[in-house]
């Protein structure tokens, strides 16, 4: 028999059947989907992640933190003993200037800036929003790390420019973000005002709210807007309001942005609370970390929680497998199904096909010819299905991401492999369902068959 | 062997066990059948004519025994060859047609010829020329719960014939048929016996009709032959 007999007979067969056939096919179809979709969202978080690793540069990123506890960000334990004190000063060495003239000489270092944040409000017309201001250097806002969707970056680290990440601009009310380029916002920050600090009168403070802190207001102009910036992740970047650290350093500020700077500067200990650090090369990362660690202080390179989270993704690809597995077994129970009751329907066929000549083989790859053709259709459906699922998905997160200032982002992917790969999966698994309704076709006994009717 | 014997069985046994009974369906059968003869086989229902035919048509096997056809022994092909031999070696035809009810006469026709790796173009051609040679190429279209038994029959031949056997084996192809059609049918594979030197070995249990067209009778009775006669 030809190939295209094999096909014909099987489609033709499968016609006769249309309902049973497209049920069995959906079986199939809705496995297929969903494993597209949960695959092709998996690869797309992955993708997303690796890209914007390599887009910002990240990999050459490290972050030098001053040792102690101070330098355990992500969780405090209040009894954890403090680790045993290189110096006298207590801790270890301070991350202040001269560290950081250190760090620039380490081979392998392009550029190193201190991480410094102070809270301020956000105020544009009668909009206002309180924010961490990050100060940035006008040399890194050239960098792959701030990607300017509109502007320019600083030209030098002295002007009273600001850039803003577009998760800014819905909470300022700002429509059209080209508009804003070139207009004046007004950053207020929040120092201590030791005029109305009174030891004595800590209870009145407290009485009538006031807390003793003055409210002073700088104007800046906007020079640059810049796309998603992933802060709050691992990135350098915290903050979606840039200065230059020239202008911050004319700002009267809070010395600090978060609790552990507050108990660094009760030890007299006060330093930047962290160090970004850009390197030439990924490959410098290992020994640059292991100087900077000689040096006494701790570090924290994205190349680590890079690979953390790609172990994470390897979970997750398990983790569908587990439930792809337990699906598909359900599809195929479908398929034997179908194809065992096919067979007790045209038992008589079979035997007429035997008694002209057709030989087991002939009919075992006719049986196998349908049950891949059910895998294929479904496959091919489950595909279309699952593209269509993700599309949706991906507009209705978007929808709401949108509203809180985010841009569009696409959540899945498809590479070409999956698409592919889904299709043969699921003839793979209908052509594996066939194995044993082909074999009984197969050994239909032609003499009983003919006798049926 | 005689080079004109197209069909030799020494010893033909055939038992049925089901569970612990077991049926003797056939015992020691012996017989030589010439090429281009009509051999009528006769005998009551359980006479084993049946299965004496489906062991001839390679559907079956033998218990024991040997059947030669055309000096290949059958009865010691493996499933494969057996299926060979089906495809090439005979056509059969049965008391219940035995047509696939989906599709039309002349895909009914084609279906051995799917099997035996013709081409799709020549396979319409042929299995249309063989209609036409049962007088059948008008209906050619129709699926078999449109055409009369008598038609049907046709069909059945003209599918048995498609891949030129040399030996037709009919299964009481009358036994669903009035009385002119069965002759008409009877007469069909007269015809085609004598214009072609085809083979015919019909099972049939009305003697009477039978003797009409056949050259030789056989008698089965019991799972042996009873007796055999030549006619004309």
């Amino acid at each position: 028999m030809k190939i295209s007999d094999y096909i014909g007979l099987s489609l033709s067969n499968l016609w006769k059947r249309k309902l049973r056939t497209f049920l069995t096919a959906f079986g199939v179809t809705v496995v297929i989907g969903a494993l597209v979709a949960m695959v092709g969202f998996g690869k797309g978080m992955q993708k997303n992640i690796t890209e914007s690793f390599e887009s910002l540069d990240l990999f050459n990123s490290l972050t030098v933190f001053p040792a102690g506890p101070a330098t355990q960000r992500f969780g405090f334990d209040p009894d954890d003993q403090a680790p045993v004190e290189k110096n006298p000063r207590g801790g270890g060495p301070i991350l202040d200037d001269e560290a950081i003239k250190k760090l620039e000489k380490l081979e392998g270092v392009q550029s190193v800036f201190p991480e410094i944040r102070f809270p301020a409000l956000i105020k544009f017309k009668d909009a206002e929003e309180l924010r961490l201001v990050q100060v940035i250097p006008a040399k890194i806002t050239s960098s792959k790390l701030i990607k300017l969707s509109l502007g320019k970056p600083f030209a030098s680290d002295d002007e009273d420019s600001v850039i803003l990440g577009t998760s800014l601009l819905r909470p300022l009310k700002i429509q059209d973000p080209a508009s804003l380029l070139g207009q004046k916002i007004e950053v207020a920050s929040i120092a201590f005002d030791f005029s109305r600090f009174n030891p004595m009168n800590i209870a009145s403070f407290l009485q009538e709210r006031q807390l003793p802190f003055k409210k002073t207001a700088y104007e800046f102009t906007v020079i640059g807007v810049t796309s998603a910036i992933s802060f709050g992740g691992p990135s350098p970047l915290q903050s979606d309001v840039l200065i230059p650290p020239g202008s911050a350093r004319r700002i009267e500020k809070l010395p600090f942005a978060n609790i552990w700077d507050l108990f660094r500067a009760r030890e007299g200990r006060l330093g930047y609370s962290a160090v970004n650090i850009r390197l030439s090369s990924p490959r410098d990362v290992d020994s640059v970390k292991r100087e900077i660690q000689d040096m006494g202080f701790s570090t924290f390179a994205l190349v680590d929680q890079f690979n953390q989270v790609r172990t994470s993704f390897i979970y997750m690809d398990m983790m569908l497998a587990a439930v792809a597995m337990i699906a598909i077994f359900v599809a195929s129970l479908g398929i034997i199904n179908t194809m065992v009751m096919s067979i007790l329907e045209r038992y008589s066929e079979i035997g007429i096909m035997k008694a002209v000549g057709a030989s087991d083989s002939d009919i075992q790859k006719i049986f196998f010819f349908e049950s891949s053709s059910i895998g294929f259709l479904g496959g091919v459906c489950g595909l279309a299905l699952g593209w269509v699922v993700s599309r949706i998905i991906n507009r209705v997160i978007n929808f709401f991401l949108a509203k809180q200032g985010l841009p569009f982002f696409e959540y899945f992917s498809f590479p070409l492999w999956l698409c592919l790969g889904a299709v043969a999966f699921a003839v793979l698994v209908s052509l594996v369902s066939g194995i044993y309704p082909a074999y009984r076709a197969a050994r239909v006994d032609p003499v009983i068959a003919l006798r049926h009717d | 062997m005689d080079s004109k014997k197209v069909i030799a069985t020494n010893q033909l046994c055939k038992i049925y066990s089901t569970g612990r009974v077991q049926v003797e369906a056939l015992k020691d059968i012996n017989l030589d059948i010439d090429q281009g003869t009509f051999v009528a086989v006769a005998g009551a229902s359980g006479s084993g004519k049946s299965t004496l035919l489906n062991l001839l048509g390679g559907l079956d096997r033998p218990t024991s025994g040997v059947i030669e056809v055309e000096g290949k022994k059958i009865s010691e092909m493996t499933r494969e060859e057996l299926a060979l031999y089906r495809r090439f070696g005979v056509g059969m035809i049965f008391q219940s047609f035995n047509l696939i009810s989906s599709r039309t006469a002349v895909e009914n026709v084609e279906l051995p010829l799917v099997f035996a790796n013709v081409l799709k173009r020549d396979r319409r051609q042929r299995a249309e020329k063989m209609l036409d040679r049962v007088g059948l190429l008008p209906r050619r279209r129709h699926r078999p719960p449109e055409l009369s038994g008598g038609e049907q029959q046709r069909v059945a031949i003209a599918r048995a014939l498609i891949n030129e056997p040399k030996i037709l084996l009919a299964d009481e192809p009358t036994g669903n048929l009035d009385s002119r059609t069965s002759r008409e049918i009877l007469q069909l594979l007269a015809a085609l016996n004598q214009a072609q030197g085809l083979t015919v070995v019909l099972v049939s249990h009305e003697v009477a009709l039978a003797r009409e067209f056949a050259g030789e009778t056989i008698g089965l009775r019991d799972g042996r032959v009873e007796s055999r006669e030549r006619v004309r």
